[in-house]
């Protein structure tokens, strides 16, 4: 019943819709990608796209600053902004969730004790702080995927725990700790399945946020490792040569839209459709 | 009454200060995990170990880094920033070349996001139910997909590939010096009564302004236009209406200014995001603030220079959520119940 | 609404006609705007050996020697100089007629202040590394100072026409103290500074008291622009008249724009690879399999439009180290010879890794990415990161440098010694190569006084580090300017741009 309210959302579907192609693209990389995403070709570099003067079929995007196939680094880049998007924003959830639960659902000192902990936390600028992590870990996608849950566990922390406080009011939580299910029990079966839409929401943007915070570190130079297509990576490399091949500079960026608008809008659509479904369920209840 | 809202302000502030110290330890930790010898950097090329290690002990690397946090706190405390590796300067007036070049951008960004929110938000909410509204609305969602540095890109691409229009570059025309003062540039232009500086200025900070500025305007379009759901719903507006008052005046007189608070308190929580978006922006417009001198500096793994601009950017915010959260309290008398 | 839009509108109309008209003023034809790639370290030339300062330096203080266009030695305040035949001592013959931008003479007793006093109380400047050998500088009368030296320095002359080595004023500096000389420095060269903001700009004025040629140019501002996308953004749209080190496309590109100039000329700069002899490439076979892999002209194709000139030895042509007829082939077949007899291919590929900077010298990680996609394709497996400038140093030092490390290398002297000596020399901290063979040979080579058989030796040493996989050069490098049409300067063959050489047509 949730799904198919969901599903109605016209958000939900072009932001869906957004969303699978990146996915297929990333999945089905190997295959889709006319080329090596790495493979130089030194006598054909900065190609425009087939179609226009100059162009060659065999490179439909055209070719970079090393004569790499722009069309293949943008699908196998997807590959890579999924690796980051998922990873980030799941490792964000559970840090986030979890102490938002705990915070949320405890109260009293463990729960100052977190608030406080993110206060510290969100006084740093979100692109200051993942800089200087990434100063201290060091350059991989690993990292990356690193630095990005250290500062964004943050939001989860502060929004479930928001939402754990109004559902503790409910009274089947109360419920369940009179009947003596323990804390873990209680957590499991009564309050998370109260904030599980709100969560779900938070992941899907976190995804779009996870692309961007990866395209900036990769615009410093401070990303990925040197052999990783990724569409940030391909926005740095052609800054320099942005007067001649905009092509370069405008189709990653694209792609990171597509991706960004996806996550923003599925969330934002899960977001309506969960809270319309949630004040229904209020007016059902006894 | 005023004592009330001075203890307000007091215990505000104080509160800041824990805050503070939690995150110059975890800007000072972080730092320490990387492999990187400060003392190794400090000296020139040919230098031996012996020297090394002098330099080492003189800048303290030998002691436990508990005690190393110390001495820089106090050394903080005192004024002294510390010495950059890379320039073997102090990294004081380096700071205060740079921060009003970034406070500057960040306010113009805010004004523009101000604007572009405020007015947008009147729009969306004057269209309200139309088919316009709904396209709207979606294009708010689009708009709020698209990061700083990537209307940074467009713009640049808009204005200097495409049509070589506006300035992509510094701060000030080529041709001028900078006048001297607080920094700022448009202020000091003023002083000085130079319209030419002025406009020069002005001119510089229209793009990375507006790269800002577009991407944090969707929130505030949004927290309007919902402020103004919930104000129309009130008894006085439909009184203001049997009293004949057309619509626009209804909006703009009426309704707008109790939305505003919302809106305002959405623009302080906002700048702490829009301030470390200069960062990016900074660098795409080679702006001379504290953005670029943190990328260079972290590409110099120049420490003494991160943990300095770490800590301001951090001190901004904070000031920044605190002047807030005072102003909130000033304005809406319900906060001020606690 | 209407009439409120209305007059937002009119108020926006007006501020941006306002803003239209204040117009910047046109460009005066004696002063010049430059778009630089760096600041410089600080104002005094003597801290940091800074291979992009230098024509800033020139500009604003003097060297006792100085080069020609050709790069050949030639007097500058020393009007005359002699190298004892054995090397320990120098004798210098300076003019009389050289004052300091405060009126103050410059004499001998500057040079020993800047060369002698300044390093021995501790200093903490570059120069003090480079001139460690001097014991003493007699200074017998004020246009006269002897070089006296515990070693040998057979290239004390060129180093005097090199990095750091500026004369300071003595009593201005010890007057003011360094803090406030690097605020208001003076020199005695052909421009005095009159404005600096750190990392944004400096504006030069003429020195109409320098002893020397008046510069045609009246005003020079120098602006800091450290991206180069955004020095060509702003050579375009003409808010400099001279910029430098910008991609090599753009320059062509630029070039053929209406009242714009370009040039892509190859420097005493070098690029090439830093090499270890342990480690991944303890075996030579996989060191020379590495170099016959890799394809120099297709790099300078790709990358420098073919300006590039692909080197066999590591000195520039026309440099007396340059070995006119050795060549180094690229050969993939032989590379993959050599793999093979150490039993390595592509199935099995020696592994190794590889360093390189971003951004410090034009095209530097394309090439670095480009020479691991050649050795991929006969058997070695290179697996690259990104390092800065300043931190080849430190690795070196730690020994932590890995197998292979992208480098370039600024000679402006031309100097074989400066060249291979300074890059093979085991003691210096530019060498990864810590092998005895070739390392002990070039020690040697220091102490050797006698100028033809000091070439000669290097020259010998240039073929056999080749020919042993010690050293990998691959390019001499270019340097790319773009200018306004009526802008000339002086272009010599080291990569100076020095302000006091411009004119407008």
């Amino acid at each position: 019943m949730r799904a198919r309210a969901a599903w109605r959302s016209g958000r939900v579907r072009i932001g869906g819709i957004l969303v699978a192609i990146v996915l297929v693209a990333g999945i089905l990389a190997p295959w889709l990608a006319p080329h090596d995403p790495e493979a130089q070709d030194l006598l054909a570099l900065l190609l425009p796209p087939a179609w226009a003067p100059g162009g060659q079929a065999a490179f439909p995007l055209g070719t970079d600053t090393l004569g790499r196939c722009v069309l293949s680094r943008l699908i196998w880049g997807a590959r890579v902004a999924l690796y980051v998007a998922i990873l980030a924003s799941l490792g964000a959830m559970i840090l986030g969730g979890v102490l938002g639960h705990v915070a949320g659902y405890f109260g009293g000192w463990v729960d100052r004790l977190i608030s406080r902990a993110v206060d510290v936390w969100m006084s740093f600028p979100p692109v200051v702080l993942s800089l200087v992590l990434m100063v201290g870990l060091g350059v991989g996608i690993n990292n990356v995927v690193l630095a990005i849950i250290l500062v964004d566990w943050t939001r989860f922390c502060r929004v479930l725990r928001a939402d754990v406080l109004t559902v503790m009011n409910r009274d089947y939580v109360t419920a369940a700790r009179l009947a003596g299910f323990g804390h873990v029990q209680t957590i499991w079966r009564e309050v998370l399945p109260a904030t599980l839409p709100l969560l779900a929401t938070l992941v899907s943007l976190e995804m779009g946020m996870a692309v961007v915070v990866e395209a900036i570190l990769s615009v410093v130079g401070m990303s990925v490792e040197a052999n990783v297509p990724a569409w940030g990576v391909m926005i740095a490399d052609s800054r320099q040569a942005m007067y001649q091949a905009p092509w370069n500079l405008i189709l990653p960026m694209v792609a990171i839209l597509v991706a960004v608008l996806g996550f923003n809008l599925l969330g934002d659509g899960l977001r309506l459709a969960l809270d319309a479904r949630q004040s229904g369920a209020r007016a059902e209840a006894p | 009454m005023i004592a009330t809202l001075l203890r307000i302000v007091l215990r505000r502030l104080l509160a800041a200060v824990p805050i503070l110290v939690l995150v110059s330890m975890m800007l000072f930790g972080i730092l320490r995990l990387l492999p990187v010898d400060p003392a190794a950097m400090s000296v020139p090329p040919n230098a031996t170990r012996e020297e090394i290690e002098t330099v080492r002990r003189d800048m303290g690397l030998d002691r436990p880094i508990p005690e190393q946090y110390v001495r820089w706190a106090l050394t903080l405390l005192r004024g002294d920033f510390g010495t950059s590796i890379h320039y073997r300067k102090p990294v004081g007036p380096l700071l205060a070349e740079t921060l009003p070049a970034t406070i500057e951008l960040a306010l113009a960004a805010l004004v523009v996001a101000g604007f572009l929110g405020i007015g947008g938000g009147l729009g969306l909410f004057h269209v309200r139910g139309t088919w316009k509204a709904a396209v709207g609305d979606l294009g708010s969602t689009a708009l709020m997909s698209i990061p700083s540095f990537l209307w940074a890109i467009i713009l640049i691409l808009i204005f200097a590939v495409a049509f070589r229009a506006m300035p992509v570059a510094g701060r000030l025309d080529m041709a001028f010096a900078r006048p001297p003062g607080t920094g700022f540039l448009l202020l000091d232009a003023i002083l000085a009564g130079r319209l030419d500086l002025l406009a020069s200025a002005a001119k510089h900070l229209v793009l990375p302004a507006f790269a800002l500025g577009l991407s944090f305007s969707p929130p505030i379009m949004r927290v309007l236009r919902s402020g103004l759901h919930d104000v129309y719903a009130e008894d006085y507006i439909r009184q203001a209406r049997l009293r004949g008052l057309d619509e626009g005046r209804i909006l703009i007189g009426h309704a707008a200014r109790n939305a505003m608070l919302p809106t305002a308190t959405l623009l302080g929580v906002q700048f702490g995001f829009l301030f470390g978006g200069t960062l990016l922006v900074e660098v795409l417009f080679s702006f001379p603030g504290m953005g670029g001198l943190m990328v260079e500096a972290v590409r110099n793994t120049d420490l003494p220079v991160i943990q300095a601009i770490g800590l301001t950017y951090c001190l901004v915010v904070l000031a920044v959520n605190a002047v807030t959260d005072i102003v909130c309290l000033l304005l809406d008398p319900r906060l001020r119940a606690n | 609404m209407t009439s409120i839009t209305h007059r937002l509108a009119a108020i926006v109309a007006a501020v941006a006609a306002a803003l239209a008209g204040a117009e910047a003023a046109a460009q005066a034809k004696d002063s010049v705007v430059i778009g630089w790639q760096s600041d410089i370290p600080s104002w005094d030339p003597t801290q940091r050996t800074s291979p992009d300062s230098q024509s800033i330096y020139k500009a604003v203080f003097d060297q006792p020697l100085d080069q020609a266009i050709d790069l050949s030695l030639k007097g500058h305040l020393a009007k005359s100089w002699k190298l004892a035949p054995d090397g320990l001592s120098v004798e210098l013959e300076f003019r009389d007629d050289v004052v300091f931008h405060n009126g103050d003479k410059l004499t001998s007793e500057d040079f020993r202040y800047t060369f002698f006093e300044r390093p021995k109380r501790g200093d903490k400047v570059d120069l003090a590394n480079f001139w460690r050998n001097v014991t003493d500088i007699e200074t017998p009368s004020p246009t006269r100072a002897v070089i006296k030296l515990s070693k040998p320095m057979p290239t004390a002359p060129q180093w005097l026409a090199f990095f750091c080595s500026y004369v300071l004023p003595k009593r201005y500096m010890e007057s003011v103290g360094l803090d406030a000389f690097r605020d208001k420095p003076v020199g005695s060269g052909p421009y005095k500074v009159v404005d600096y903001q750190l990392g944004s700009r400096m504006v030069l004025e003429r020195n109409d008291a320098y002893w020397g040629p008046k510069p045609a140019i009246r005003q020079v501002t120098i602006q800091v622009i450290k991206e180069a996308s955004s020095r060509v953004s702003a050579i375009q749209a003409g808010q400099v008249d001279l910029t430098v080190n910008v991609p090599v496309r753009e320059a062509e590109r630029l070039g053929k724009e209406k009242g714009l100039a370009a040039q892509l000329r190859p420097i005493t700069r070098v690029v090439l690879l830093q090499i270890r002899n342990d480690l991944g490439f303890a075996d030579p076979n996989i060191r020379l399999a590495l170099h016959h892999a890799i394809d120099k002209d297709a790099i300078s194709r790709a990358f420098y439009n073919g300006a590039a000139v692909p080197l066999s030895v590591v000195a520039t042509p026309g440099s007396p180290g340059h070995l006119q007829d050795f060549k180094f082939p690229h050969d993939p077949a032989k590379a993959s010879a050599y793999l093979a007899k150490s039993g390595f291919g592509p199935d099995k590929p020696a592994k190794i890794k590889f360093a390189s900077t971003n951004g410090h010298f034009p095209s530097d990680f394309e090439i670095a990415r480009a020479l691991v996609a050649m050795w991929k394709k006969v058997g070695i497996e290179a697996e690259l990161e990104t390092i800065e400038y300043a931190k080849y140093f430190e690795l070196n030092r730690g020994h932590k440098l890995p197998e292979a490390t992208l480098y370039s290398w600024d000679n402006a002297s031309g100097d074989p010694e400066i060249f291979s000596g300074y890059l093979l020399n085991p003691n210096m901290p530019f060498s990864a190569w810590k092998g005895p063979e070739i390392g002990e040979k070039v020690v040697k080579l220091f102490g050797v006084v006698d100028y033809n058989e000091r070439i000669a030796g290097y020259r010998a040493i240039n073929r056999e580090a080749v020919e042993t996989g010690a050293s990998v050069p691959l390019l001499q490098s270019v340097i790319t300017v773009a200018h306004k049409d009526g802008l000339t300067y002086a272009p010599y063959g080291n990569g100076w741009i020095l302000p006091q050489s411009m004119a407008w047509k």
